[in-house]
C-alpha cells in the first residue's frame, strides 16, 4: 500500500482578522465586493480573495500579499459608518498543505475532530496535538493548516513522523 | 474525553477545544464602588459547590472563541444543556434523570 | 524435544519453526506460539518466582489475565528490554530472548525462597506492622531491602528506543472482542452497511472458538466457518478489523482507548514502524463482547507449577497443540472443566480423576467421563498438592456433611486443572460508572444501569454457551443499530454440539486444615492467601476496600482479574455477610498493563512538548547562545564568548550595553491589537492607568490587575491611532491576558464596540538599548526623525525600517536610551542581521534574557511573576503612580480598599543591599529580623530578584518584606546554610535614579 500524500509549507499570503457586529456585515460585504459567509466554517470566494467565518463576528480574509492595501483602503473608507476591526495577521501564521488520498487519516494522528464531518470548502479553528490551528478542507483530499509561526516546527515535526509511519505500512 | 455542544458553532465537539471558565450567572456589580466589603467579597470569592446540576461558563477557546453557559451534572459529568451568554439558565432535570440523558438525545 | 505437542491440534504453523531463548537456554517453537505455549511444549512449566515468597510459579492462564508467567523480553539494540511481559501474550519470533524474573541466583535455586519458609512472619499487613520504627530506618534500611527482595522485573536502565504512535478514529459502532458474540454482532452490522470497528487483543479473531470448537457451526467445521466469516468481514469497506488491539479504557461519550501492538511479534519490523499505537476511538454505539474469565479454586498448593485453569489447558491444547501434562487431575465447581477434561482425554492425556466439589453433577457429564474411563469424584475436594517446581500429585477426599474431608487418597499427576466458574469481564463497563447488580442465582455481578451508549453481549452477561453468545451478539447489534436509527434484520448462527453448563461459587475448598494455616492462594502475583484475607477481616477490615489495601489482594498487575471474586467470597464468608454487602473494588483503566510509550505517543525527544522559536532563534543558535525555556518558548539566555562562564558573559553583556549599545530579541513579548471606537474605554476598564488622554503616537506603561486587586500583568501599550492600541504583555502572560480581556468583553461588556486580536506572532521585536542605540538604528529609518525632540521617550511611529513596514517604539526596559522595532515576523532575522552589522561600528553587544533581567533590576523594574506572586497589589509593589486616580472603576479597583489590602504590615517590594557587596543572595531566600536565631524564626519575606550588578560593582536584590517600606535604611538577616547574610533595606532603583540616561 503505497503512500501518496504530500506535506508542504506554502508561500506567504495576505491574511486579515476581520471582526464586526452582525448589523455591519452587509456594509463589509459591499466594501469587499462579495458576500461574507454567514455560518461558522463556511467560506466565500471572490477572485483571489477568500473569507472564512471562524466565529459569530469573526472572519479570516486571505488574499495575495500585494492585494492587502486595497482591502485596508476599502474597509477604512466605511469605518465611520460601519465600525469593525481589521488587523493584518499575514505574518502571524504559516500555512501547511496536506494533500493526497491519506490526507484525512494523516491529520487524524493529532486532530481529535471527526474530519469526515468537515466538508470540502469548509474550515474551522480547532486543535492539532496541543496547537491551535485553522483547518480548512480545500478539496476532498486536500487540507490546509494555518499555524502560528512559532508552532510550525512542532506541527511539521509531528506530520513528518506521521508520514514516516504511514510509509512503513503498519 | 467529553463532547461539548457549542451553542454558537451548533456542533458537538471534543473537550480539547474548550476550557472551563468558572461558575455562571455571577454578574459583575454595576457599580463596584458602592459595594460593601462583604458584598464585594461574595462577588469575588463565594461560589457554590454543587453535587448535581451546576451552571458554569465554558469557552470554545480553540474554536469560535466564544464564552457560553452550560448546565453540567457534577456527579455524572454529563452536559444537560449549553446556551449563549445572556440567556437564562434552563430548568434542571429532576434528580436521577441525568444517567439516561445521553441515551435519549 | 517437542514431545508435548499433539499432532493434528492447534493453529500454529508447523511449517515455520522458531528458535528463542529463555534464561539462556535455546528452545524451539512454531509461528503462532506464545512464549508460554512454546515453553510448555518443551516441558517447561517453571517460568518465574512470586513477589513475596519467591515461590516457583508457572502459567496459570493462557491469556492477558496471567498473574504468574511474567518474563523479561529483549529485542536487539539498547533500550529494548521490557520487564513484566506476560509470557502468555508475547508471541514467538525468531531470535526472541527472554529471561525469568525475581530470582537470585537462578530460577531453579533462588535464595529469596527462604521467605516462603518464613511465611508466618509475612502475614497480611506485615509491612504496616513491622516497619513502623525507628523512623530513621525507613529510607535507609527498610525501603531498600523491601524494594530489593520483593518485586517483579527490573526496570530498564536505558531510555526506550522505540517510537509510538496515536490516532483518532470515529465510527458508528465499536465492537470490543471478537469471540462468538463479537463476531455475530459484527456480521449483523456489517451486512447492514454500518461503519464498524472490531477490536480484539489476540493475534487472530475467534475468541473462545479458538480454544473450544463446537462440532459444527452453520453446518461447517469451526475452522472453515471462522475463515469464511473473517473473509466476509475483511471484504467489507465499512468494517475495520484490529487485532493485537486491547481496549484499555472506556472514557466519556463513548471514547474507547485501544492500545494496538504493531511490532512486538516481528523479528524484523519495518523501518520507522512504531511499536504500538494508541487509538482514541469515538463510537456512536459500543458493544462490549469481552466474554468471561475463569476463576481459580482456592486450595493448599494451588499455585504450584502445573496447576492451571482448566480453560487454559484447553486453550493450550486446541489453539497451540500443546498438552500441559501427561496426567492431569481436574478439580472444579463448574461444568466447563469437565469438557476441558474430555478434550484433553481425547487428545491422549490421562485424566486420573475429575474432582467436583458439588454434591451432584448432571448425568450426561458423568456418562461422558465414564465413556473415557475417567474417575468422576463428585462431592470431593483437593486438600493439598505435592511437588515444588512442578506438581507431582494431589490429595483428594470425600466432603463429609460437616465440610470435613474423609477417605483421603493420593493421586499422582503432573498437572492439575482447576475451574471455579466464570466471572463476566465487565472492566470496561465499570470504567463508565455503569452499575453492576448481583445475580443471586449464579453468584456473579452482571451489568446494570448504563451511563453510555453501550451494550454488553455474551459472556459479559453471564451467558455461558456459544449458541447463547452468538444469539446475544446478534441481539446487541440490533439494539445498537436501532439506537443509530438503522433497522437491521437479524441473522442466526446455528451451533452443533454446544456445551452449555453451570456451576457454583466456592470460598476455599473444604480441607481438614485450620483455615488460617494453609497456603491456598487467592492473588497469585501478590502472594495473598485465603488466610491473609481471613486475618484481615479478624483484624477489623470490614469492607472489601479495606481488605484490599491491607492484604494487597487485587492490586497486582492483573488488577484482580484472578483474585477479586475469590477474595470477596472469602471475606464475606469470614464476615458472615452476603457477598454483595461486602462491596466491590473499582476497576480502573488500563484493562491490561500498558507501556508508558503508548500513552506518550509521538511526544518524545524534540516533540516531547511544543518548543516555540522566534524568527531570530536560528541566528542565536548559530552564534553560540545558551537557551532557557520561558513558558513554551526557548529564549537566548546569554551569549558566552570563548572562555566565558555565565557570570562573565552576563557581566560583559551588561557592561557593553550600558557603555555603548546592546541588542535583544524581544519577539516573545505578548502583543494584542485592541481595535474599535470603544478601544480607549475598554482599556480604561481593564488597566489601572488612564488611556483617554493618551495621544496617538504615544505609549504608556500599563498595569493589569485581577478583580481581586492583585497584579496580573504589565507591559507598554501604544496608541497607534484613535481607535487602535498596540498592547504588549509579558511573554508568559500573553495567552492569559487575552483570555481575561475576552472574558470581560464577552460576558460583562458585550455592548462595547471593540475587538481583540493576538498579534504576538505578527511581529518580530528587536530591542536596541544603550547610548549608541539611536546611531545604530538611524541609518535604516526612513522618513522619521529619531532625535530626542522629535521622537522622545515613550513615543511610537509607524514607519519603514530597512525595507520593512515597522512599528517603532521608543521605550526602555534597561534605563538606557532604548528602541523597540517591530517588523513582520518573517523579516525579524534579516533586520537583526542588518542592525548587528551596523552595530559593529559601536561594538554592539548581543544580550540574552539574563542580562535583560539584571539591567531592569538595576532600575527597579519588576518582572510580574518573579517580583510578584499573585498576592501583590500596586501599592505593595510601589506602583500606585500607575493608577488613574480619577477613574471611577477598573478591574480590581474595588478590591484595593478591602480591609486586608490596607494593612500596614503587608509585604512590600523593597531593595536589598548586602553588607558584603560581593555576596549575591539566593532568589527565594527567606528573610528574618536581625539576630533572630530562633528555630523556627519568623519569616518576614523573601528575596525575589538578586544579581551581580556590573555597573555598580556590587550585588543588588529585591525582596518582598513585611512592612518593607517602613524598614528603609534598617537591616535584616538572610540565614543561609553555614552563614547568615546581613543586608540593608533600600529603594528599588539602584542605578541612575533621576532617569537621565533614557532622555538622551
Amino acid at each position: 500500500m503505497a503512500f501518496n500524500s504530500t506535506v508542504e509549507t506554502l508561500p506567504a499570503m495576505g491574511r486579515f482578522s476581520l471582526r464586526c457586529k452582525r448589523e455591519n456585515t452587509v456594509a463589509m460585504s459591499k466594501a469587499l465586493g462579495f458576500e461574507l459567509p454567514s455560518s461558522i466554517s463556511e467560506t466565500a470566494q471572490s477572485g483571489d480573495m477568500t473569507a472564512l467565518k471562524l466565529g459569530p463576528d469573526e472572519w479570516m480574509l486571505t488574499c495575495p500579499m500585494e492585494a492587502r492595501s486595497e482591502i485596508e483602503k476599502s474597509l477604512a473608507a466605511i469605518y465611520p459608518d460601519a465600525v469593525h476591526s481589521l488587523t493584518d495577521i499575514s505574518s502571524r501564521e504559516v500555512s501547511i498543505r496536506i494533500s493526497g488520498p491519506e490526507a484525512e487519516e494523516l491529520l487524524s494522528t493529532s486532530c481529535p475532530r471527526n474530519l469526515a464531518e468537515l466538508k470540502s470548502g469548509r474550515g474551522v479553528r480547532t486543535i492539532f496535538d496541543s496547537v491551535q490551528v485553522i483547518l480548512t478542507r480545500e478539496e476532498q483530499n486536500q487540507f490546509r493548516l494555518d499555524v502560528w509561526r512559532s508552532f510550525v516546527p512542532h506541527v511539521m515535526g509531528l506530520l513528518t513522523v506521521a508520514v514516516a509511519e504511514f510509509e512503513c505500512g503498519l | 474525553m467529553l463532547l461539548i455542544h457549542c451553542p454558537y458553532c451548533k456542533e458537538k465537539l471534543p473537550e480539547l477545544e474548550f476550557e472551563y471558565a468558572g461558575q455562571a450567572h455571577i454578574a459583575r456589580p454595576e457599580n463596584p464602588a458602592e459595594q460593601t466589603d462583604a458584598e464585594w467579597r461574595d462577588y469575588l470569592f463565594i461560589r457554590s459547590n454543587v453535587r448535581g446540576d451546576h451552571a458554569e461558563q465554558w469557552r470554545h477557546s480553540h474554536g469560535c472563541g466564544r464564552y457560553f453557559n452550560a448546565l453540567r451534572n457534577t456527579v455524572s459529568d454529563k452536559f444537560i444543556a449549553t446556551y449563549e451568554i445572556g440567556q437564562a439558565c434552563p430548568t434542571s432535570h429532576a434528580e436521577g434523570e441525568e444517567n439516561n440523558e445521553q441515551l435519549e438525545s | 524435544m517437542n514431545n508435548w505437542r499433539v499432532d493434528g491440534k492447534g493453529r500454529i504453523n508447523r511449517d515455520k519453526r522458531v528458535r528463542f531463548t529463555f534464561d539462556g537456554v535455546s528452545y524451539q517453537g512454531y509461528e503462532g506460539d506464545t512464549v508460554a505455549s512454546a515453553l510448555l511444549a518443551n516441558g517447561v512449566h517453571l517460568m518465574g518466582r512470586s513477589f513475596k515468597y519467591h515461590r516457583p510459579r508457572g502459567p496459570v492462564t493462557a491469556g492477558s489475565e496471567e498473574p504468574n508467567a511474567l518474563i523479561g523480553t529483549s529485542r536487539s539494540g539498547a533500550g529494548r528490554f521490557e520487564p513484566n511481559t506476560r509470557a502468555t501474550v508475547q508471541e514467538l519470533y525468531e531470535g526472541l530472548t527472554t529471561v525469568s524474573q525475581n530470582k537470585w541466583p537462578s530460577l531453579n535455586f533462588d535464595v529469596g525462597a527462604v521467605n516462603d519458609k518464613l511465611h508466618k512472619l509475612f502475614a497480611a499487613g506485615f509491612y504496616y506492622k513491622t516497619f513502623m520504627w525507628p523512623k530513621s530506618f525507613w529510607d535507609k534500611v527498610y525501603e531498600p531491602v523491601i524494594r530489593a527482595s520483593a518485586g517483579l522485573g527490573v526496570s530498564p536502565t536505558e531510555p526506550d528506543a522505540d517510537t509510538y504512535a496515536s490516532r483518532y478514529l470515529h465510527t458508528e459502532l465499536l465492537i470490543v472482542g471478537a469471540g462468538p458474540a463479537g463476531l455475530a454482532a459484527a456480521l449483523t452490522a456489517a451486512r447492514n452497511g454500518t461503519d464498524v470497528v472490531l477490536v480484539d487483543e489476540n493475534r487472530e479473531l475467534g475468541g473462545s472458538l479458538l480454544s473450544e470448537a463446537p462440532s459444527a457451526i452453520d453446518g461447517k467445521n469451526t475452522e472453515s466457518w471462522l475463515a469464511a466469516v473473517i473473509a466476509e468481514l475483511e471484504a467489507c469497506d465499512n468494517v475495520r478489523i484490529m487485532t493485537r488491539a486491547t481496549a484499555i479504557g472506556y472514557y466519556h461519550e463513548n471514547m474507547v482507548g485501544v492500545a494496538e501492538k504493531l511490532t512486538d511479534h516481528m523479528e524484523n519490523p519495518p523501518a520507522n514502524a512504531p511499536r504500538e499505537r494508541m487509538w482514541r476511538i469515538r463510537a456512536q454505539e459500543v458493544i462490549l463482547a469481552q466474554g468471561a474469565l475463569e476463576r481459580p479454586l482456592v486450595f493448599d498448593g494451588n499455585d504450584r507449577p502445573g496447576v492451571m485453569m482448566a480453560g487454559a489447558a484447553q486453550t493450550y491444547l486446541n489453539r497451540y497443540g500443546v498438552k500441559v501434562g501427561n496426567a492431569a487431575v481436574v478439580v472444579t465447581s463448574h461444568d466447563s472443566a469437565w469438557y476441558a477434561a474430555f478434550d484433553l482425554a481425547d487428545a491422549g492425556v490421562k485424566i486420573p480423576a475429575i474432582v467436583d466439589v458439588r454434591t451432584t453433577v448432571n448425568d450426561y457429564l458423568q456418562s461422558e467421563a465414564q465413556k473415557r474411563g475417567i474417575s468422576a469424584k463428585v462431592g470431593h475436594s483437593v486438600t493439598s498438592v505435592s511437588g515444588t517446581k512442578r506438581v507431582s500429585g494431589v490429595k483428594v477426599g470425600r466432603i463429609s456433611g460437616d465440610q470435613h474431608v474423609t477417605d483421603i487418597i493420593s493421586i499422582p499427576c503432573d498437572a492439575v486443572l482447576m475451574s471455579g466458574g466464570w466471572t463476566p469481564s465487565l472492566h470496561l463497563f465499570s470504567h463508565t460508572k455503569g452499575s453492576l447488580h448481583w445475580d443471586e442465582e449464579n453468584e456473579v455481578y452482571l451489568p446494570g444501569e448504563r451511563t453510555e451508549r453501550c451494550h454488553i453481549a455474551g459472556g459479559g452477561r453471564g451467558l455461558w454457551s456459544q449458541q447463547a453468545a452468538f444469539d446475544d451478539g446478534v441481539h446487541a447489534a440490533q439494539q445498537a443499530l436501532i439506537s443509530l436509527g438503522q433497522n437491521a434484520p437479524g441473522l442466526s448462527v446455528d451451533v452443533d454440539g454446544d456445551r452449555a453448563g453451570s456451576g457454583i461459587v466456592m470460598e476455599e475448598l473444604p480441607s481438614n486444615d485450620d483455615k488460617l494455616a494453609g497456603r491456598a492462594f487467592v492473588d497469585f502475583q501478590n502472594d495473598v492467601t485465603a488466610k491473609d484475607i481471613r486475618l484481615a477481616v479478624r483484624e477489623g477490615m470490614l469492607s472489601i476496600e479495606h481488605v484490599k489495601r491491607f492484604t494487597t489482594n487485587g492490586m497486582a498487575t492483573d488488577q484482580g482479574k484472578m483474585s477479586n471474586m475469590n477474595g470477596l467470597k472469602i471475606a464475606a464468608n469470614e464476615l458472615g455477610r452476603p457477598t454483595p454487602k461486602v462491596g466491590l473494588t473499582t476497576f480502573r483503566p488500563p484493562y491490561t498493563p500498558t507501556t508508558f510509550g503508548t500513552f506518550a505517543g509521538y511526544h518524545k525527544d524534540e516533540l516531547f512538548e511544543v518548543t516555540r522559536k522566534t524568527n531570530i532563534d536560528g541566528w542565536a543558535e548559530e552564534n553560540g547562545a545558551v537557551f532557557e525555556p520561558v513558558s513554551l518558548w526557548r529564549r537566548a539566555w546569554y551569549y558566552p564568548k570563548a572562555g566565558e562562564d555565565m557570570h562573565a558573559a552576563v557581566a560583559r553583556e551588561c557592561r557593553e550595553t550600558r557603555a555603548s549599545v546592546g541588542m535583544f530579541d524581544a519577539s516573545t513579548l505578548g502583543k494584542i491589537e485592541v481595535v474599535g471606537p470603544d478601544a480607549a474605554e475598554f482599556m480604561n476598564r481593564m488597566y489601572t492607568n488612564p488611556w483617554t488622554k493618551l495621544a496617538s503616537g504615544r505609549c504608556r506603561y500599563g498595569l493589569l490587575l485581577g478583580e481581586d486587586g492583585f497584579i496580573r500583568d504589565d507591559g507598554v501599550i501604544g496608541r497607534i491611532s484613535e481607535d487602535r492600541f498596540h498592547v504588549t504583555t509579558t511573554t508568559g502572560g500573553a495567552a492569559r491576558v487575552l483570555t481575561m480581556m475576552e472574558h470581560f468583553l464577552q460576558t460583562e461588556w458585550p455592548d462595547l464596540d471593540v475587538w481583540l486580536t493576538s498579534t504576538t506572532e505578527q511581529w518580530s521585536t528587536i530591542a536596541l538599548n544603550g547610548p549608541n542605540a539611536r546611531k545604530v538604528l538611524e541609518p535604516f529609518v526612513k522618513g522619521t526623525d529619531l532625535s530626542a525632540e522629535a521622537f522622545p521617550h515613550m513615543a511610537l511611529r509607524e514607519c519603514t525600517v530597512g525595507s520593512f513596514e515597522a512599528r517603532l517604539f521608543r521605550v526602555s526596559f534597561t534605563g538606557e536610551l532604548g528602541f523597540e522595532v517591530n517588523v513582520p515576523s518573517e523579516h525579524g532575522r534579516a533586520l537583526w542581521e542588518m542592525l548587528y552589522q551596523e552595530g559593529k561600528k559601536y561594538d554592539i553587544c548581543v544580550y540574552g534574557t539574563e542580562t535583560m533581567h539584571v539591567l531592569r533590576a538595576e532600575k527597579g523594574f519588576i518582572i510580574v511573576g518573579q517580583d510578584t506572586d499573585g498576592t501583590v497589589t500596586p501599592a505593595d509593589a510601589g506602583l500606585t503612580w500607575a493608577i488613574g486616580k480619577k477613574k471611577p472603576d477598573f478591574v480590581g479597583k474595588r478590591s484595593l480598599t478591602r480591609p486586608d489590602m490596607l494593612l500596614p504590615k503587608r509585604k512590600q517590594l523593597v531593595g536589598l543591599l548586602t553588607e558584603d557587596p560581593s555576596v549575591v543572595l539566593e532568589e527565594g531566600a527567606q528573610i528574618v529580623e536581625t539576630g533572630d536565631t530562633a528555630i523556627p524564626a519568623k519569616m518576614l519575606g523573601h528575596v525575589t530578584s538578586s544579581y551581580w550588578s556590573e555597573v555598580l560593582g556590587r550585588s543588588i536584590a529585591m525582596a518582598l518584606i513585611e512592612g518593607g517600606f517602613e524598614r528603609n535604611g534598617t537591616s535584616i538577616d538572610i540565614p543561609m546554610p553555614g552563614q547568615t547574610h546581613r543586608a540593608t533595606v533600600s529603594g528599588t532603583v539602584f542605578y541612575d535614579p533621576d532617569g537621565d540616561r533614557i532622555k538622551m
